[in-house]
């Protein structure tokens, strides 16, 4: 009885066996076949593109592809501002010869928000500090408040106009100011 | 034309446009015109909110294919704000490039386009700081008193607010 049981068993074990080693086999070779392909892909050139600029135009030309937008790239020297214009100019994309092959990645998570880790804003003085306010808070407020009426003009002269932008900020913090004072 | 000249024949315009039809609570323009790259913006905390009664302060330094890529803005005053770095940095998807998502929620149309301008940015920053954005908490410690203690949230800002106006 425990003879022939084990008879029996052997083969089996010897087809667990067959069967164990084919499925190893399975799992392992398709990740061998993926492991082949990038390596081909990524070493085709695409000097001077950065992906960046290619994530750029294919976000606002949604119907390009971006191998076309690569080729464009590739041949102005990455010049993002030319290949928009030719593309709102309705020239549209020339179409890359088929051996043009980039590797088209997944835009990558870039560094991004590279600014979250800066060290923290230093402790700044308050406004009236900053931009020199203290005298003017002294004086009454009259004549700056008829002045309030010119803020929106627009000054064809440089120097004109960066002086009402100027005036328009302090009476804007001045303005707050006396607001808050009021209120106590 | 070169990137430069276009990026800065655009921000001359906005510019003009901002100061001829200026926004209610807000005064934006160039630090100097010698460099129309850098803007300094004044905004006005929005009524109704603990910022209300504030004036903040805030940079926009403009790379030199605008409109093609966002401006970074940042606050140079103190805020309390869960989503505002504490180094000042603005973290909303208007300013955020479409190609960059750090966060992986927003909508592509919410994101910065060459059809969006400083006036949007500024009333969507007004905007943020009427109602913060949980999902994008850029300082962890202020979104977490803004959902857990809003009494408290409000009452530091309120308080930062009679700071900076030197009282």
């Amino acid at each position: 009885m425990s003879d022939q049981q084990q008879s029996f068993s052997l083969p089996q074990l010897a087809v667990l066996l067959v069967i164990g080693f084919l499925v190893l086999r399975w799992i392992l070779w398709p990740s061998d076949r993926n492991a082949q392909r990038p390596p081909g892909w990524s070493n085709t050139r695409t000097r001077g593109v950065n992906p960046a600029h290619v994530e750029q135009i294919a976000q606002m030309f949604p119907q390009l592809s971006r191998r076309d937008i690569i080729w464009d790239l590739q041949r102005n020297g990455g010049n993002v501002g030319e290949t928009t214009e030719r593309v709102l100019s309705g020239r549209g994309l020339e179409v890359p010869p088929p051996t043009f092959q980039p590797p088209l990645a997944a835009p990558s998570p870039q560094a991004a928000s590279a600014n979250p880790s800066d060290p923290k804003l230093p402790a700044q003085p308050d406004l009236i500090t900053r931009y020199n306010l203290a005298s003017k808070l002294a004086t009454a407020p009259e004549d700056a408040q008829s002045d309030l009426g010119q803020k929106s003009g627009w000054s064809h002269n440089k120097e004109e106009r960066q002086r009402l932008l100027q005036k328009r900020r302090e009476e804007m913090i001045l303005a707050a100011r006396r607001r808050l004072e009021a209120k106590g | 034309m070169s990137h430069t000249s276009v990026a800065a024949k655009r921000l001359f315009i906005e510019y003009r446009a901002l100061t001829t039809d200026a926004l209610d609570g807000i005064a934006a323009g160039p630090v100097s015109e010698d460099d129309l790259f850098l803007w300094e913006a004044l905004i006005q905390g929005p009524g109704g909110t603990p910022f209300e009664g504030g004036v903040f302060p805030a940079e926009l330094r403009f790379p030199k294919d605008y409109p093609l890529a966002p401006p970074q803005m940042r606050f140079t005053c103190e805020i309390w704000h869960p989503n505002v770095y504490p180094n000042g940095n603005v973290c909303i998807s208007i300013l955020h490039a479409p190609g960059e998502d750090p966060n992986h929620y927003e909508k592509a149309e919410e994101r910065w386009s060459p059809i969006q301008s400083v006036e949007k940015i500024l009333i969507s920053v007004m905007s943020m700081l009427a109602e913060p954005n949980d999902e994008s908490p850029a300082n962890v410690d202020a979104a977490r008193m803004w959902r857990e203690r809003r009494g408290e949230y409000e009452r530091v800002v309120r308080e930062s607010v009679r700071r900076s106006l030197g009282l």
